[in-house]
């Protein structure tokens, strides 16, 4: 089944090429030249990866991103020129789930969307996990606590999956990456930490203070087990 | 506090060659340091030449009103005697040597008449012939004489005055010898004074210099710290009136240059950035193109390799220029997180290598191969590629690479089958742009700003690098980093 694309991007060049090389690579590709534009088509069909640039005319990147959050849980993968501190994290607090630096190569990126397109992992043979007061349903990709749905990302839930799969052990930043974004070694740590605050945001009764996904400082995360 | 006086005098440095022309570099025969050196000698300086002015002035003054109370004493005592004289001579009949012997004087001093050329003295010391011939004949021919004379040795003053005979004088003869002692007295007292007074200006002199110099201190630390790369170091006059206007300009240089150096990194950060949107097509379109080409077109593929390697030279190009930048601009975006430097090493070899047989390449000691480092992960793997890129670059490939243990340090080595570098460029090819001389390392490829970018990256973390012979004859990199734990 072939994914499909939305690119936002308003350097029609960048555009074109990443239309043909995602092509090649049997990807499904749309376009969008700013951020309105591609709000618009996100309204009419739904796509499997977003790829947002940062730097557009009109509305920017972090506030296209903010709108898509607030519509839908689609993976949103940022394209930047600048790969500062400042801006690869605001990023991902507008709700990006990872992001390529300008210049990539097309294979890494076409990496980073299949990645973020697969579907969770089925935990098998279990079919309900439970985080603290939280039922979580892995093939259904729902999360309920007192019946009541949670509103996640697909990174977000991916990222307490591979957590609840084992409570109580420890894994590491490096361990996150791989196993959520797909990255072998060089993942930037701040994606998973970035993602870890959000996660708590929307699960923990106090997010200051987490009682579900806890820091083992210096070596990673768990959920208790 | 360092010594006042640097006593270092500069050996041979009047000596010209002959017929040079040029004229010799003459130094001052010894300089000192610290401008407080100087300002205290030349309070030192000032404080002697007053002091002497004053004790000569003192010397003359005292030395000219003693001798002038001294000799009208001699005078009114010898008038009173001479009066006497005349009265005891005339009224009384008395004898000579007894009127003489009777007249009142003072210690040591000697009484004398003439009366019609005989002498009587009262001294067997001091005779007619002890007193010269014309104070003498003008005593006897009416007219009073005072004089200064010596006496076996001693000053003596002779002073002499006519009786109302013709041909008859009284006259006396007053040790000086007193007067001497006092002037001596008063020369030592004044000589030690002055000489007292050099120690005694130095201690007040280093003491007062100190404070008033303290501001200068100030501006010579923050100029320093400038210097160093501390742009945003500022002074504060902190109400002193005096240092307030200096301090005003320096902070506006520093303000200027602040400025500059950060417009300039602002530049080529926006030049670098501009330039990453067409590389982002480039490297797509490249890619596509190569997917689609012709395997068996031999000049095709030739021509597709060198745009590869070409744009890829020109996006590190880019992007060594975009972090130089912008550690020029005072970014310090630096996460030190614990690493384990062997497996870091493991992967960027791995990945750098991607083409060739990897294994041979990499050594991992033992006592190294759980050495954690506390390292900005991003940087050091910047740090070992930018370095496999310089040997394949210039040093013909890498032929080693090895993590090991030296105590407080673990090393990363990379060794390359490359002619090595010279000792005199060992420091220099850090910098940037820096190029290996063209007859060591030929190859003018790289534009010499990864080098630059290793060792202000090392340093960032704690780390220093440098570049020393190899086994095998060619260049040894060595970067250091301090051991965060580990066995």
């Amino acid at each position: 089944m072939s994914r499909s694309v939305l690119i936002i991007e308003d350097d029609p060049r960048i555009r074109r090429m990443l239309q043909l090389t995602l092509q090649r690579e049997g990807l499904e590709v749309t376009e969008a030249a700013t951020g309105e534009d591609g709000l618009a088509r996100l309204g009419e069909t739904s796509f499997d990866v977003i790829l947002l640039d940062l730097m557009l005319p009109g509305k920017d990147g972090f506030e296209v991103c903010r709108e898509i959050r607030r519509a839908s849980n689609v993976p949103v993968i940022m394209l930047t020129a600048r790969s500062d501190s400042h801006d690869v994290v605001a990023g991902l607090e507008a709700g990006a789930d990872d992001y390529v630096s300008k210049p990539f190569v097309v294979k890494e990126l076409s990496a980073r969307i299949r990645a973020l397109a697969r579907r969770s992992r089925a935990p098998e043979p279990r079919v309900h996990l439970t985080v603290g007061d939280l039922e979580i349903s892995p093939t259904e990709g729902t999360i309920t606590r007192d019946g009541a749905m949670l509103n996640l990302t697909r990174t977000e839930f991916r990222l307490l999956c591979e957590l609840a799969v084992d409570p109580g052990r420890v894994l590491s930043r490096e361990e996150l990456l791989e196993r959520v974004w797909g990255y072998d070694y060089f993942g930037d740590s701040r994606l998973v930490d970035v993602h870890i605050r959000r996660l708590r945001k929307k699960i923990e009764p106090d997010p200051s203070n987490p009682a579900l996904v806890m820091t083992v400082r210096g070596m990673g995360y768990r959920v208790p087990g | 506090m360092t010594a006042p006086v640097d006593g270092a005098a500069s050996p041979g440095a009047g000596a010209a060659s002959p017929g040079s022309g040029a004229a010799p570099v003459r130094r001052a025969p010894f300089r000192l340091a610290t401008l407080r050196a100087r300002a205290t000698a030349a309070f030192t300086a000032v404080t002697l030449v007053v002091s002497s002015v004053v004790a000569v002035a003192v010397w003359v003054a005292v030395s000219q009103f003693l001798l002038l109370q001294r000799e009208r004493v001699t005078l009114v005592q010898t008038s009173d005697n001479a009066a006497q004289v005349q009265r005891s001579l005339v009224t009384e009949g008395l004898d000579v040597a007894q009127v003489l012997a009777q007249l009142p004087r003072e210690t040591g001093s000697t009484s004398l008449l003439v009366d019609g050329g005989a002498w009587t003295t009262t001294s067997l010391l001091v005779g007619r012939d002890d007193l010269p011939e014309e104070l003498r004949e003008l005593a006897v021919a009416g007219t009073p004489v005072r004089q200064r004379i010596e006496l076996d040795g001693e000053t003596v003053m002779a002073v002499a005055v006519p009786l109302a005979e013709l041909g008859s004088a009284y006259i006396e003869v007053f040790p000086l010898g007193e007067l001497d002692r006092t002037y001596r007295v008063l020369a030592t007292v004044l000589a030690v004074s002055v000489l007292g007074s050099v120690p005694l200006a130095l201690v007040a002199g280093w003491w007062i210099t100190g404070p008033a110099l303290r501001p200068l201190d100030r501006i010579s630390a923050a100029a320093a710290a400038v210097a160093a790369g501390a742009l945003d170091t500022r002074i504060d006059p902190r109400g002193d009136p005096s240092l307030a206007p200096i301090a005003a300009s320096f902070n506006h240089t520093a303000e200027a240059l602040e400025q500059r150096v950060r417009s300039d990194a602002r530049f080529a950060a926006d030049v670098s950035h501009e330039l990453r949107s067409p590389l982002t097509t480039m490297l797509g379109a490249l890619d596509l193109v190569e997917a689609t080409a012709d395997p068996g077109d031999a000049e095709q593929a030739e021509a597709l390799a060198l745009l590869r390697s070409e744009v890829e030279r020109f996006e590190r190009l880019v992007a060594d220029l975009l972090e130089i930048s912008r550690a020029d601009a005072g970014s310090t975006d630096i996460a030190l997180e614990p690493v384990q430097l062997s497996a870091l090493t493991r992967e960027v070899v791995g990945r750098h290598r991607l083409d060739r047989a990897t294994a041979s390449l990499l050594t991992v000691h033992p006592d190294a191969a759980e050495v954690l480092v506390c390292a900005d992960k991003r940087r050091l793997e910047r740090v070992l590629g930018n370095l496999m890129d310089n040997a394949d670059k210039h040093g013909g490939g890498v032929t080693g690479i090895a993590v090991r243990r030296a105590g407080d340090l673990a090393l990363v080595t990379v060794d390359d089958g490359g002619p090595g570098v010279a000792e005199a460029d060992r420091d220099r090819i850090f910098e940037r742009f820096a190029r290996g001389t063209g007859s060591v390392r030929t190859r003018t490829e790289g534009a010499g700003l990864g080098l630059a970018l290793v060792s202000r990256h090392v340093r960032m973390m704690g780390g220093a690098v440098h570049v020393e012979d190899g086994p095998d004859g060619g260049a040894r990199f060595v970067v250091a980093l301090p051991v965060e734990a580990g066995p």
